[in-house]
């Protein structure tokens, strides 16, 4: 069991941004199951988007390699610049070098880590 | 998990994520595919069970159909719903909500479709 979301907020919100489906749908999955507001983008545009609609987030986990004309670094680095408290991780089967999320998970990664990871950081910054 | 999953495919994600949410708060078990070719590898892939596939035959546009049929041909078990429009889909929504899911219906449909405007509304904005 992972730190839970607090009961007396409404629950934390994290943007999961992969582009592989089944991958998504796993950790999407797993956050809803302990607690947490989940919303899915398989794409950088598709998560400007929703952040675009004033929709609160409090933390992005995204996948480095996702198609469109950003990849997750540069996604990571526009979101940061319209919201600096927003938490960040990002994935890739690849160490990313130089990044500016507060983590970074090697792919392939289990789930439960990945879910472990989220809710520590959120846990951190709402103390 | 028993609830019974509905698969949305929509590829509008300020259309998807509300409705999906709805979905949930009704009870259902939601998987969430942007166009056909995630929906038919969710299908595909066997390890979730499906009851209903809710896809916007707009946005998928020309394959909107075909992702219908492929469905009924490959997955008889799974009953395809479909939308052309917004507010098609929320009633969809609603009716899902109405008939089957182990919890009581939170709120109107038509709630679901106002959100979603005032959504699309509030990103047009910010994108002007």
């Amino acid at each position: 069991m992972v730190p839970a979301p607090n009961a007396q907020k409404s629950p934390a919100c994290v943007l999961v941004v992969e582009d592989e489906i089944l991958v998504r749908v796993l950790i999407a999955d797993e956050l809803r199951v302990e607690g947490f507001s989940v919303v899915e983008a398989a794409t950088a545009d598709e998560a400007l988007s929703y952040f675009q609609a004033g929709v609160q987030v409090d933390l992005v986990i995204s996948d480095i390699e996702i198609p469109g004309a950003l990849n997750g670094l540069d996604l990571i680095r526009r979101l940061r610049a319209e919201a600096p408290s927003l938490l960040t991780v990002l994935t890739s089967g690849n160490p990313p070098g130089v990044h500016e999320a507060h983590a970074f998970l090697r792919k392939p990664y289990e789930v439960r880590r990945a879910v472990v990871l989220v809710a520590a950081l959120l846990q951190k910054e709402t103390g | 998990m028993n609830e019974p999953c509905v698969l949305l495919v929509d590829a509008e994600e300020l259309v998807r994520t509300p409705l999906a949410q709805y979905l949930r708060e009704c009870g259902y078990r939601v998987l969430e595919a942007i166009n056909a070719k995630e929906a038919q590898a969710l299908l595909s892939e066997g390890s979730q069970t499906i009851d209903i596939a809710l896809a916007d035959i707009q946005t998928l546009g020309g394959s909107g159909f075909a992702f219908a049929a492929w469905v009924r041909r490959n997955k008889p078990g799974v009953r395809v719903l479909s939308a052309g429009t917004i507010a098609a889909a929320a009633r969809q929504a609603g009716d899902l909500c109405d008939e089957e899911p182990p919890i009581q219906k939170p709120y109107d449909h038509q709630l679901v479709f106002d959100r979603i405007r005032r959504l699309l509304a509030e990103r047009e904005r910010n994108r002007n």
